[in-house]
């Protein structure tokens, strides 16, 4: 037993599930009770409410009592929440991991559902191509925005190779420039009208309320970020690049080519997961993902990638995600103050840094007190 | 009468590496006492114990019969003691005065005196007898003169130890001499220095007593006049040192591998014309700013403003493209292990797998078990002592960090090597071992150009040497001829008689 855990505090991760844990249980206990209305699914799989009759024989409809947290629909309702930020994160933290930061992705996040969307209209119920199939209008909607984002990622990768400058400064002039053309492409107004089909494929639901596509999405995305990092020799060199830019040169990487890339994963990554928002939320508009940045970058160092580069992983941010999601949806569970929800995120990532301080700073000891 | 100083049962532990373990002995006032040391063996820990960069896990320090425990680099200041680093004392981008003044600037309500600020560096200054414009900036300072700056900094503060951690490793010849004429007047002042350094001749110059750490045990502390250079050299490595002939002088020379012709480079060389053949290891002298890195570099394809002509075993190589370089067999041992030749945070597998990762990709996945396979065969070749190959490149000794930087390229299996200064920073036994790995790569048929600063290095090493002055090749010395003296003179652009 002991052993076992042993072995479970050696993985890297096991710090950030313990956290989650803990953040869990005290939500659970926390947050209280709450009565919903208890649905019925019919044979044709609408849903409708159950009612009973008083002794008055008058009809009320019946309610169970829940937790507030701990209930499968607020539990699905993280799951999909985290799946949007999480998606992001994973390419931040690949960013991260080569020395960078990406501060455009809430903004390519816009910029790819607008003009995603633009797209998806033109094929939707009111569309003007509505005699075309509803497939090849989903399929050059979803590349519309995918490759939009490429695109914006891309040109902040290209511009901080091109002209060497810090990447903060590059990307912080993207995030308002894209941010503009979606505005001025939109002209502020709202998108929507897609093909059913598409929201239909987003919204699918197993369970009680559990949005399966998102999820699903999250899982394949940290998979392939995980299988890049740690086992092809691509992900290698972006570990060689954050841990010493010149030595990697010396080594024989090509450099530039590495941060090119790294800045198109994370774009195509903010791309996926605005394509999962067209279809989840069936609109866009050019104020979407406002100050996610904020958050795509505090899961990412809440989830252990060094901001100085050359450490992170792809499983280490999804939990990041995770545990500001948590943060984010227990504001509003405990019934505080939306307003106070920024503060509570920039302090956790703070938080989250002085405990990485700590812990380098523990496994020296520990290290240090092993030797003979 | 007690000691001056004295230490007395020091123990310090890093990750990994036991770095002082029970060290014990004194020093006298007024005297240059040298601490000696292969790499690892804790010398520069033990003076930065006493300098306040470190604390001791155990043990005491004695000042004149008190105990003293600086926890910080301010709070020895306050004792007298001082320390004269090798790089990054100072902000390089404020200017001398202000850096000497840094801790106290003179001034009223927040405003600096900015008279008073250079008057008192000037008097600084004037003490160790350096004549510096106090308003120059601290980055455009040669190493020799910042070092200078350093050293008014701690007399200027009242300091009555200084502990000098390798002060000569990147100083001119000329740089040195004055050094060492300041430490003599310091000395004649009663001030006491701790002279930490591994180049034997400079202490026996130098100093007036030595202290011989091995694996952070203290091994000897005697008079300098009671030891040899000899004894000291078998007290720090526990052994003998057997002086042996590379093998690869005996051996027939393969075709000419390596050929530069007429390659030029704007304000770092030009017209350089060289050769090496399979088999062969040539050395590349001269002194620091002569362009020997920069020759190395430009031929592994790192200076995009190189013109000239370079061909590999008879193809040309196209000018400043590492990928074509790499392609066509070279590999380049940078002089720098930390900043150009190692990844600190990857681990020795990774940095030993680096520059052959293209060798050991499959559909672009890293073939994992071979991979493991390589770095453990080079490991074991090279003797690299590490507790695990999964364990940080950054908490290696300077010496096995070394061996790693050189397995990177040897695990990528290049024919012509270019190396940078072997075994800079390197203890005594790692350099033996890596002299014997130079010598087997050339008797397998591999070009070796080798730059060093380290004349006898060459000599022992080489089959020519190449002398680079002031970005020109001022004369080439096959092994025959060789002496320090005549590539001094070459080095130098004197005639012998001058």
């Amino acid at each position: 037993m002991l052993a076992r855990l042993r072995v479970f505090f050696r993985f890297q991760e096991s710090g950030l599930l313990l956290v989650i844990l803990a953040l869990g249980v005290l939500l659970t206990v926390f947050a209280g009770k709450v009565r919903t209305p208890v649905f019925e699914r019919a044979a044709d799989g609408t849903r409708s409410r159950v009612f009973t009759t008083d002794a008055t024989g008058e009809r009320i409809p019946l309610t169970i009592e829940k937790n507030k947290f701990l209930n499968a629909q607020n539990l699905a309702q993280l799951a999909k929440d985290t799946s949007f930020i999480a998606v992001m994160a994973v390419g931040m933290a690949v960013v991260i991991i080569a020395g960078g930061i990406d501060l455009t992705v809430g903004a390519i996040y816009a910029l790819a559902s607008v003009v995603g969307a633009l797209v998806l209209q033109r094929y939707g119920a009111e569309g003007l191509a509505t005699t075309t199939s509803p497939m090849l209008g989903i399929l050059l909607g979803a590349g519309a925005c995918l490759g939009v984002a490429c695109l914006c990622g891309l040109f902040t990768g290209g511009l901080i190779v091109a002209l060497g400058v810090h990447p903060f400064i590059i990307t912080l002039g993207g995030m308002a420039i894209f941010r503009g053309i979606a505005f001025v492409i939109t002209k502020g107004q709202s998108v929507g009208a897609f093909p059913a089909a598409f929201r239909d494929f987003v919204r699918f639901e197993v369970g009680d309320g559990l949005s399966f596509v998102p999820l699903m999405t999250m899982l394949v995305v940290l998979i392939v970020g995980w299988i890049f990092l740690s086992r092809l020799a691509a992900g290698r060199r972006v570990y060689a690049v954050g841990g010493n830019e010149l030595a990697a040169r010396f080594s024989g990487i090509r450099v530039e080519r590495v941060k090119l890339g790294v800045y198109l994963i994370s774009g195509l990554c903010a791309g996926i997961a605005a394509l999962l928002s067209l279809g989840y939320y069936g609109a866009a508009t050019s104020g979407d993902g406002q100050g996610y940045e904020l958050n795509v970058i505090a899961a990412a160092v809440v989830g252990g990638a060094s901001l100085s580069g050359g450490r992170g992983s792809a499983l280490g941010v999804v939990l990041g995600a995770l545990i500001i999601q948590m943060i984010s949806s227990g504001i509003v569970i405990l019934g505080i103050d939306q307003n106070y929800s920024q503060i509570i995120i920039g302090s956790v990532v703070i938080a989250a840094v002085v405990l990485d301080h700590l812990n380098t700073w523990l496994a020296r000891r520990r290290l240090t007190a092993a030797t003979h | 009468m007690s000691a001056y100083l004295e230490f007395r049962k020091i123990t310090k532990r890093f990750p990994g590496v036991l770095a002082l373990d029970d060290v014990s002995f004194t020093v006298e006032r007024g005297t240059c006492h040298a601490l000696i040391g292969e790499n690892g063996a804790g010398k520069s820990t033990l003076g930065k114990i006493l300098a306040g960069v470190y604390t001791a896990d155990s043990g005491q320090i004695m000042l004149e019969g008190r105990a003293i425990a600086p926890t910080s680099p301010l709070a020895a200041r306050a004792l007298g003691v001082a320390m004269v680093h090798q790089e990054l004392a100072f902000c390089p981008n404020l200017s001398v005065a202000e850096n000497l003044c840094l801790g106290d600037f003179p001034g009223r309500a927040g405003f600096v005196d900015r008279t008073a600020l250079r008057a008192r560096a000037r008097t600084m200054l004037a003490t160790v007898g350096a004549d510096i414009d106090p308003d120059t900036l601290i980055g455009t300072l040669s190493t020799g003169r910042e070092q200078l700056v350093q050293i008014a900094a701690a007399v200027g503060t009242g300091a009555q130890i200084i502990v000098m951690d390798e002060p000569t490793s990147s100083l001119s010849a000329a740089e040195t001499a004055d050094l060492f004429r300041l430490i003599r007047t310091l000395k004649a002042r009663g001030l006491t220095l701790i002279y930490v350094s591994h180049r034997m001749e400079e202490l026996f110059a130098l100093c007036d007593h030595i202290t011989v750490l091995r694996d952070g045990r203290h091994i000897a502390t005697e008079p300098i006049p009671a030891t040899q250079p000899a004894r000291v050299v078998t007290q720090m490595i526990g052994r003998e040192l057997r002086v042996h002939t590379p093998s690869h002088l005996t051996r027939d020379l393969g075709p000419v591998r390596l050929k530069v012709k007429n390659l030029s480079s704007p304000g770092s060389f030009q017209d350089i014309n060289l050769t090496v053949r399979a088999g062969e290891i040539v050395g590349v002298a001269g002194i620091v700013g002569a362009g020997r890195s920069e020759l190395v570099q430009a031929i592994f394809g790192l200076d995009p403003a190189v013109s000239g002509h370079i061909s590999i075993d008879d193809h040309p190589l196209p000018l400043g493209s590492i990928a074509h370089a790499l392609a066509a067999g070279l590999g380049l041992v940078p002089e720098d292990r930390k900043r150009q030749g190692l990844i600190l945070g990857l681990n020795c597998r990774e940095n030993t797998a680096l520059a052959a990762l293209p060798l050991l990709t499959r559909l672009g996945f890293v073939r994992r078990n071979a991979e493991r396979a390589l770095a453990s065969r080079y490991a074991q070749r090279l003797r690299v002592k590490t507790p695990s190959l999964e364990a940080l490149t950054a908490g290696l000794s300077g010496g096995n960090q070394q061996k790693i930087a050189l397995a990177k390229w040897l695990a990528r299996d290049c024919d012509v090597l270019l190396i940078d200064e072997p075994t800079r920073g390197v203890d005594v036994g790692a350099k033996a071992e890596i002299y014997q790995l130079l010598d087997e790569l050339a008797c397998e048929g591999k070009a070796l150009l080798v730059v060093s600063s380290e004349l006898p290095e060459l000599i022992g090493l080489c089959r020519r040497i190449l002398v680079l002055r002031a970005g020109r090749i001022a004369g080439e010395v096959s092994r025959a001829a060789f002496s320090e003296a005549t590539l001094m003179q070459l080095m130098a652009g004197v005639n012998a008689a001058a």
